[in-house]
């Protein structure tokens, strides 16, 4: 069961631009802190987040995902 | 790096490894501050069976990991759960292996107390392995 995290509120925006970001940048990461959104789209995840420590710095989480129009589900056994 | 593994043995853990998880370079050359705890090397399964690795969350808090997604949906012979997600940079001390500096890692509660982290194929995509039943054990090479 999904519960409330520190990163609702990114959740919350990424969820809002999802529709769109899917179609323009499928399969990249986007940062979000708050309601900021990193210009940039990256390739890679550790570009990303080494994108978001520059922006926002350490101290406060700050939401990396990756864009695709479903969530996927991760198999672990 | 060879790794004891008899599949013979019912009580066999299977194939572990220690490793260390804690924050990435990056954020340790920013300055993550003095409040934050020392690494320490866990144990970690090496499991075929999982698409990504995951750790213990309580491994997750208690390193203060850097949380960057979370409500992630994972699913297992267990059944659908939800997990989240952490930056971090991992290592594995006594071995060749050479470390990851970034990666994103899940964590949720586990039941098993014998490992902190199951080694999933998004690691071991760097490496070759080669399980061997009749020598017991697995090589690892980077």
């Amino acid at each position: 069961m999904e519960t409330a995290t520190p990163l609702d509120a990114e959740l919350r925006v990424f969820e809002a631009n999802r529709e769109r970001w899917s179609r323009e940048h499928r399969g990249k990461f986007v940062v979000i802190q708050g309601d900021a959104i990193l210009a940039d789209f990256f390739d890679e995840y550790a570009d990303a987040f080494r994108a978001g420590l520059a922006r926002f710095g350490v101290g406060r989480s700050f939401l990396v995902k990756q864009i695709w129009r479903t969530e996927p589900v991760y198999f672990i056994a | 790096m060879k790794v004891p593994w008899n599949p013979f043995d019912w009580n066999d853990r299977g194939p572990c490894i220690k490793v260390i998880v804690r924050h990435t370079d990056d954020e340790i050359r920013m300055g993550v501050g003095l409040d934050y705890p020392e690494p320490v090397a866990v144990t970690a399964l090496l499991d075929t069976g999982a698409q990504t690795t995951i750790i213990n969350s309580v491994l997750a808090t208690t390193r203060k990991l850097t949380m960057t997604d979370a409500n992630i949906p994972a699913r297992g012979i267990g059944g659908r759960c939800f997990c989240d997600e952490y930056a971090c940079s991992i290592s594995f001390p006594e071995s060749d292996l050479p470390p990851i500096p970034t990666t994103r890692i899940l964590a949720r509660k586990f039941e098993d107390e014998n490992y902190a982290c199951l080694i999933g194929r998004d690691i071991m995509k760097f490496w070759k392995l080669q399980f061997d039943g009749r020598a017991k054990c697995v090589i690892i090479t980077p």
